[in-house]
C-alpha cells in the first residue's frame, strides 16, 4: 500500500519534473543579496536556485542587532538552531554555528551595518534549504528556504518552510496571489463599531494621535501633543499590521481620503493674534463612546467632542470654555478642504471671534467640499 | 503498518501532554507522592485577543487585569473564569498600577494615563493625563515602563531609547537633539529623557531620576524600595543585568547623558570609554548571556511569605527569550547591593516570551507572554507551588575566602565534601559600543577548603583566589539532597563587584 503510493508520487514528481526543463546558464553565478532587517526577519523570506547553480549570497546587516547566517540542509533547522544555543557562552566565539553535517555554508555573525558575501554550488539534489539566524533568540522566527528546484515555488500564503507572518508578505508578493488580508482575522475580543478609538503613530500627525473612527466611514486625527484636529478622512480607516507586527519602524497606515487639513499653526488664540498659546493635554472622556477631549490652552480648559454630521458630509465639532474670561478666536485656512459654519462669534474672513459668553459653548460644523486635492 | 503506528502512538501522546497542561491539578507519580514543586498551566484566552501582554497585576478581590499590546485592558475572575473588557484604545500599554477595581494607571506610549469608569458600566470612560511631559520621536523602539509606585506617593517610570534600527517621525513631541544620532548599531536619544528613570511627585511634576538605560523593560521594588531595573543586552551593554537604581547615577549607555542638566561634555557617544566607565554604576547583578538570561524582563519580588513556596525575600525575574524563569537572590556587601542569579523554573511548560509578572493573592505566580516581533510566545501562564519543597539553593553570600551557598534540604555529605562537586570559572565582560560582549579572562577556580554546618544546610567553599569584577559561575554538578534528590538548578551566577570589608 504504502510502496504503491510512493511509487506513484514519485512518477508523479518526474513527470512535473520533466515537463518544465529550463534553460540553465552553468558558469554565471546566482546573484542573491539578502538582507538581515527590523522585526527578526531576512527582506527574503525566500528565493529559488536551480540545482548545481553557483550562488553569489550578499548578507548585509540592516539591522540594529547583530545576526548570522547558516544554510542547513532540508529539515534540519530546528536541530542547528537548538544545538547553537546549547554552545551557550561559547556562542559568540564560534559565530553561533554549531559543529555539525548538517550546516552546508554560513556568514558569521554580522554587526550592525556589516556586510558579507559567500559563493557556493547549490545541492544537485532538489529540495527546500532552509537559511536561518543561530543568534540567541533569532532562530524560531528569522529564517527563510531556498528552494533548489527547477519548478516554481509553491504559493507563498501556503508555504510552511517560510515563517508564518511572512505568508503575506507584502515584499514576497509575487505572481501567485494579487490579493492580501482578504479574510483578516479579528484584531480585538470585540466588534469594533465606531465611534472608537486608537493612540497610535500616523503620517500627517505628531506623534502623540488619537485616531476616531466614527459612523459613516468619517475618521478624524487628534493630536495630544499640540491640542489640535489634524486631519479627516472619509473611506476606509487604517491598516494596524505594520504597527501591531512589532520591532520595527512603521505607522499606522491611512486607508481614507483626507478631506480636510489644518494648516494653522494652532487654531486657536486666546488674547493676542500672534501668540501660539501654551497647550496642555489633559485626557478624554468618552460620551456615548465619542471622545470629548480635555485640554488647555493659555490656562483656560477647553472641552472639545468631535462627531459626524448626520448626513455624512462633514464633522461638528462642539467646544466649551467654561471659564472663558477672554475674547477667544478660531482661526482657520481657506484651502485646508472644508467649508465653516459657526454656531455664534464675529466672522471676519479666516478668524472668528468669540466673546467671554459666546466662548462658553459653540460649535464649527465643517462641510467638505468636492474636489479639493490636500 | 509499523509506521502508521508509530504516528498514531505520538500523536496521542502529544495530545495528552497538551490535555494535562491545560488541566489545573498538581501532578502526583504513582504512589500518590507529588512528583514537582511547582506545575504550569495556562489560561484561557478571549476568542479574538492576540494574546501579546503588556502588564499583569492583580485586585485584592483575587481578580487580574492584564493590558495587551493591542491596546485593551481586561479584567479576568479567575473564579468564573470569565474576561471582561476594562478600556481600549490605549497605545502598546506596558505598565499597570491598580487603583482600584474601577480606576488604574497605565503606562502607555503617549503618556501615563489615569483610567476609570464613573458610571459604573465597568467600561473605563475617563482617561486622564498623569503625565506626558517626556519625549515621543515615533522611534520604534521607544517603549514606556512602569510606573511603580513607593511609600511617599512617588511613581516611577522607565524610557526605552530609540533604536538605530528606525527612525524618527517628521514631527516628534518634546525638544529634538539629533547629536546620538545615525551612530550604526548603538541606541540614541533624540527627546528629553529617552533612556531614563524618571520621578514623578506626588504634586505631578515629572523628574529626571537616573540615567544611561538602553532597554530597561522591568521594574520592580524590593522590600525596602530599593529600586530594580533590567537591562537588555547589546551595544554598551555586555550582557543582560539587574540595576540598583539611585537617583543621580549613570548605568551606562551614553546617549541618555545629553539629556543630563547642564550638559556640557559633547557627544557622549564619542566619550573615550574610560571616562564613561568610570562614570557608571556597575549592575548589581549580571545575568550571562546565552546560559542564564537573554532578554530579562520584570524583577517582582517575592512576598508571599511563603505561599509561592522557600523563595522569599527573592527576586523572580521573566525572561523573554527562553522557557525560563530566572531568581535573584541579594546582599549587601561594602555598601552596595549584589549577588547571584539562578533559573528558577525550566522545562516545566512555561513558554518564552515572559514579559510580565505578578503574584495573585493566593501566592500563585501569573506570567503574561509577549513576542512583539522578538523570539517570544502570547498567552497569559500560571505558575503554582505544589507544597513540595524543591531541592535548590536558597541562598549565595559571599564570604571572606569564598561563598557560603544555603540549600532548602540538608544536602548528602559525600559528594558535598568533594571539590569536583563544585567546578568554579569566573570571568567578565567588556563595556564597550559593540553589541554585547564575550566572556573575558576566562579561568576555573579550585575550590581549596569545604564545610559544611551542623544541619547540613549550609556549604562554605573556600576559593583559591577571590577577587572583584567578575562573575562567579558555579556549576553543582553532583549535590543531592539526603534522600537523594539532584538539585533542580545546577547552575548559579555570583556577580563580585565588591569584596567584603574586614
Amino acid at each position: 500500500m504504502f510502496t504503491k503510493k510512493y511509487l506513484l508520487l514519485t512518477v508523479i514528481l518526474l513527470i512535473s519534473v520533466h515537463s518544465k526543463v529550463l534553460p540553465q546558464i552553468e558558469d554565471k553565478p546566482v546573484v542573491i543579496s539578502l538582507k538581515a532587517i527590523t522585526g527578526l526577519q531576512y527582506d527574503l523570506a525566500r528565493f529559488s536556485v536551480k540545482p548545481g547553480a553557483k550562488v553569489k549570497l550578499i548578507l548585509t546587516n540592516s539591522d540594529d542587532m547583530p545576526h548570522n547566517l547558516l544554510f542547513t540542509k532540508p529539515g534540519t533547522r530546528q536541530e542547528v538552531v537548538d544545538a547553537a544555543l546549547k554552545l551557550g557562552e561559547k556562542g559568540l566565539e564560534l559565530n553561533y554555528k554549531p559543529d555539525l553535517p548538517s550546516v552546508l555554508w554560513s556568514i558569521p555573525v554580522l554587526a550592525p551595518g556589516e556586510s558579507k558575501t559567500i559563493t557556493f554550488t547549490a545541492p544537485e539534489k532538489t529540495g527546500v534549504y532552509p537559511y536561518v539566524c543561530t543568534y540567541p533568540g533569532h532562530g524560531f522566527v528569522m529564517y527563510g528556504a531556498m528552494y533548489v528546484t527547477k519548478d516554481e515555488m509553491p504559493p507563498l500564503h501556503k508555504d510552511l518552510n517560510v515563517p508564518p507572518n511572512r505568508r503575506d508578505d507584502y515584499s514576497n508578493k509575487n505572481t501567485e496571489h494579487g490579493h492580501t488580508d482578504h479574510t483578516p482575522a479579528p484584531a480585538h475580543p470585540y466588534k469594533e463599531t465606531p465611534p472608537y478609538l486608537y493612540r497610535t503613530f500616523t503620517d500627517g500627525s505628531g506623534p502623540a494621535t488619537i485616531a476616531v473612527r466614527l459612523p459613516g466611514n468619517l475618521s478624524y486625527f487628534w493630536d495630544a501633543g499640540t491640542c489640535r484636529l489634524r486631519y479627516a478622512t472619509e473611506g476606509d480607516f487604517l491598516n494596524m499590521k505594520e504597527l501591531w507586527a512589532g520591532h520595527r519602524q512603521a505607522v499606522a497606515k491611512d486607508l481614507g481620503t483626507v478631506f480636510f487639513r489644518d494648516k494653522t499653526r494652532h487654531p486657536f488664540r486666546i488674547g493676542a493674534m500672534e501668540t501660539i498659546p501654551d497647550v496642555k493635554f489633559k485626557g478624554y472622556r468618552l460620551l456615548d463612546r465619542y471622545p470629548e477631549f480635555h485640554y488647555i490652552l493659555n490656562g483656560l480648559h477647553v472641552y472639545e467632542l468631535i462627531k459626524e454630521k448626520p448626513d455624512g458630509t462633514g464633522l461638528i465639532r462642539s467646544f466649551r470654555i467654561p471659564d472663558a474670561d477672554r475674547p477667544v478666536k478660531f482661526l482657520f485656512s481657506p484651502d485646508d478642504g472644508v467649508r465653516y459654519t459657526f454656531s455664534s462669534g464675529k466672522r471676519s474672513q479666516n478668524t472668528v471671534e468669540l466673546t467671554p459668553a459666546e466662548a462658553k459653548q459653540f460649535t464649527i460644523t465643517m462641510t467638505k467640499k468636492e474636489g479639493e486635492v490636500l | 503498518m509499523r509506521f502508521f503506528y508509530i504516528l498514531l502512538v505520538c500523536g496521542s501522546l502529544i495530545i495528552s501532554s497538551c490535555s494535562i497542561s491545560k488541566v489545573n491539578t498538581i501532578p502526583s507519580s504513582e504512589n500518590g507522592q507529588i512528583s514537582s514543586s511547582y506545575v504550569v498551566d495556562s489560561i484561557p484566552l478571549p476568542e479574538g485577543l492576540s494574546g501579546e501582554v503588556g502588564a499583569v497585576d492583580f485586585l485584592p478581590d483575587g481578580r487580574l487585569v492584564a493590558c495587551f499590546l493591542r491596546g485593551e485592558v481586561m479584567l479576568y475572575d479567575p473564579k468564573k473564569k470569565k474576561w471582561n473588557l476594562f478600556a481600549d484604545g490605549l497605545q502598546e500599554p506596558l505598565g499597570i498600577l491598580p487603583v482600584s477595581g474601577s480606576e488604574f494607571i497605565v503606562m502607555q506610549r503617549p503618556e501615563l494615563t489615569r483610567i476609570k469608569d464613573t458610571n459604573g458600566d465597568g467600561l473605563a470612560d475617563l482617561y486622564e493625563t498623569v503625565t506626558d511631559d517626556f519625549g515621543i520621536s515615533g522611534n520604534y523602539h521607544e517603549f514606556n515602563y512602569g510606573p511603580i509606585k513607593d511609600k511617599e506617593g512617588n511613581l516611577f517610570i522607565g524610557l526605552n531609547s530609540a533604536s538605530s534600527g528606525g527612525g524618527i517621525l517628521k514631527e516628534v513631541r518634546g525638544k529634538l537633539d539629533t547629536t546620538t544620532m545615525g551612530f550604526k548599531g548603538q541606541m540614541f536619544s533624540s527627546v528629553p529623557y529617552r533612556g531614563w528613570i524618571m520621578k514623578l511627585t506626588p504634586q505631578g511634576k515629572l523628574v529626571p531620576y537616573a540615567s544611561g538605560l538602553r532597554s530597561p523593560n522591568g521594574m520592580g521594588f524590593d522590600s525596602s524600595e530599593n529600586l530594580f531595573v533590567t537591562e537588555n543586552q547589546g551595544d554598551w551593554v555586555g550582557t543582560s543585568a539587574l540595576y540598583h537604581i539611585e537617583e543621580g547615577n549613570f548605568y551606562g549607555h551614553p546617549s541618555a547623558l545629553i539629556w543630563t542638566d547642564s550638559w556640557t561634555a559633547g557627544n557622549p557617544l564619542t566619550l573615550p570609554v574610560a571616562k564613561l566607565d568610570s562614570m557608571r554604576t556597575k549592575a548589581s547583578v549580571l545575568f550571562p548571556h546565552g546560559i542564564m538570561a537573554n532578554s530579562p524582563t520584570q524583577p517582582l519580588y517575592d512576598n508571599t511569605q511563603g505561599k509561592f513556596g522557600p523563595f522569599s525575600g527573592q527576586f523572580l525575574v521573566g525572561e523573554m527569550n527562553s522557557e525560563r524563569i530566572v531568581r535573584v537572590m541579594l546582599e549587601e556587601v561594602d555598601g552596595a547591593l549584589q549577588g547571584a542569579c539562578i533559573p528558577f523554573i525550566d522545562g516545566k511548560g512555561l513558554r518564552k516570551g515572559n514579559n510580565r509578572l505578578a503574584f495573585a493573592p493566593d501566592g500563585s505566580l501569573w506570567v503574561g507572554q509577549a513576542e512583539h516581533g522578538w523570539a517570544g510566545s502570547k498567552g497569559i501562564q500560571r505558575i503554582v507551588f505544589t507544597g513540595k519543597q524543591p531541592m535548590d539553593i536558597l541562598d549565595m553570600n559571599l564570604t571572606y575566602k569564598g561563598f557560603d551557598l544555603k540549600f532548602t534540604k540538608a544536602v548528602n555529605k559525600e559528594p558535598a565534601m568533594n571539590a569536583s562537586s563544585f567546578k568554579i570559572r569566573r570571568y567578565n565582560y567588556q563595556y564597550h559600543k559593540l553589541y554585547g560582549s564575550k566572556q573575558f579572562n576566562i579561568q576555573e577556580i579550585p575550590v581549596s577548603k569545604i564545610k559544611i554546618s551542623k544541619d547540613r544546610k549550609k556549604v562554605s567553599l573556600n576559593l583559591e583566589s577571590l577577587e572583584p569584577g567578575y562573575v562567579y559561575e558555579l556549576t553543582l554538578t553532583d549535590v543531592q539532597s539526603d534522600t537523594g534528590e539532584m538539585l533542580e538548578n545546577k547552575l548559579i551566577c555570583y556577580t563580585l563587584n565588591k569584596l567584603k570589608r574586614r
